[in-house]
């Protein structure tokens, strides 16, 4: 994973965190554009798409395990947020593979685009993984950060409504700082444009205007929309046959202070608890990405029964 | 350099391109709007209505002229950059373009 911070495609490292960001913030614009900046939906590996045929991916894992875990990066982000700042050779997919024989999957794919779409997007792409995998595949494990838990929903959605194959080898979600309930900044920044819009000022309505641009991924996390976009009348449910994995943290060590109750883990507010939630006191919403303590939390579940 | 590192700046000067573009049209009509406000007001007045809108005709043609100026400079410069991609596309493909 070291590799995939740096050069893609002869770029410098900034340049895939820079359009990672661009595409977060106006991705669907690059894609409705048909703009070279915009990502198309891949696996990474160092820093290039992998090209799903058995020759790539045994090239790229030799002998590839019969266990995969699929890694969705969140909002503006790309694969690199999964690399441990200091000690970047190491992630929660390298570790996954060491100690429990996974084969990490790192997706990228352009997050300013509607969550729904994305999730059709990801469920065609592990079917075609599943076709092209050099080998027989036992069992899926999903691992979402933010925006990615929903992503990995909405796949799940649409592969149950379709009965693809992949969707009955998934066997656990994690979904680390998703919103499920829908993200407070979102919220925030919907009020606000509307305010300025309404605004009777030409300088304000061109200000709300500006940020009313922002995408359809973004408008997305007001309320934790994962699928059906156009008709949406409810969360979609969780995947019947999988174990389902919250994970979040709080801005400050104490969960009960005023600042973790206003703002939880800086971006999104922790769920309720329950057997299968997890808090983390003091680590920030990125941190969750990268830390020790969140994955020896994920191979604990992932070893149990 | 690699055909896709020459599509992803291809993509930036596009965007940079488009971004000057409705930036420049955006605020010329704001400027517009705020222009006209203190013209309608002295435009109130009855013996100075005429050539107040007269130096309104005037001040509004002059600050459409500028944003028509800054937009025909960003597709100019646009128009040059997009030659020199193709050239540096052309190298990046080891064959000349058709």
């Amino acid at each position: 994973m070291v590799e995939n911070e740096g050069k893609a495609f002869g770029m410098p490292a900034w340049s895939a965190a820079a359009t990672s960001i661009l595409n977060g913030c106006i991705g669907d614009y690059l894609t409705h554009r048909d703009n070279g900046l915009a990502i198309d939906m891949a696996f990474y590996g160092r820093g290039k798409p992998l090209a799903l045929t058995p020759d790539s991916l045994r090239t790229e894992w030799g002998a590839p395990k019969r266990k995969l875990c699929v890694l969705l990066h969140g909002l503006c982000c790309h694969e690199g947020v999964w690399n441990y700042p200091d000690d970047p050779a190491r992630s929660y997919g390298n570790a996954l593979r060491d100690d429990l024989g996974y084969t990490p999957l790192f997706l990228r794919y352009n997050t300013g685009l509607p969550v729904p779409y994305n999730g059709k997007s990801l469920d065609i792409l592990l079917e075609e993984l599943l076709l092209a995998f050099p080998g027989p595949v036992d069992e899926i494990i999903l691992v979402g950060h933010s925006m990615g838990g929903l992503v990995l929903r909405g796949a799940c959605h649409y592969g149950v409504e379709r009965d693809a194959p992949w969707v009955r080898l998934v066997s656990r979600a994690f979904y680390l700082g998703t919103p499920h309930e829908g993200a407070l900044l979102e919220k925030m920044a919907h009020l606000m444009t509307s305010v300025l819009r309404a605004v009777p000022h030409p300088v304000t309505a061109l200000v709300g205007d500006v940020a009313g641009r922002r995408s359809q991924g973004v408008k997305d996390l007001r309320d934790g929309t994962t699928a059906h976009a156009d008709d949406f009348t409810g969360a979609v449910p969780w995947l019947a046959s999988a174990q389902h994995y919250l994970i979040a943290g709080t801005v400050t060590d104490d969960p009960e202070h005023l600042a973790a109750r206003l703002f939880g883990d800086g971006l999104v507010h922790p769920p309720q608890a329950g057997d299968n939630v997890r808090l983390f006191p003091g680590l920030g919403h990125m941190d969750l990405a990268h830390d020790e303590a969140v994955y020896g939390q994920i191979r604990t579940w992932c070893a149990s029964t | 350099m690699e055909p896709e590192t020459v599509r992803q700046i291809r993509g930036a000067k596009e965007l940079v391109e488009e971004a000057i573009d409705a930036a420049t049209l955006r605020i010329g009509e704001v400027q517009r709007v705020m222009t006209r406000k203190p013209y309608a007001v002295l435009a109130l007045v009855p013996p100075i209505a005429v050539p107040v809108r007269a130096i309104e005709d005037a001040h509004l043609h002059i600050v459409d002229g500028v944003y028509f100026a800054i937009r025909l400079g960003n597709r100019l410069a646009g128009l040059m950059a997009g030659y020199a991609l193709d050239r540096l596309e052309e190298h990046a493909r080891g064959k000349p373009a058709p």
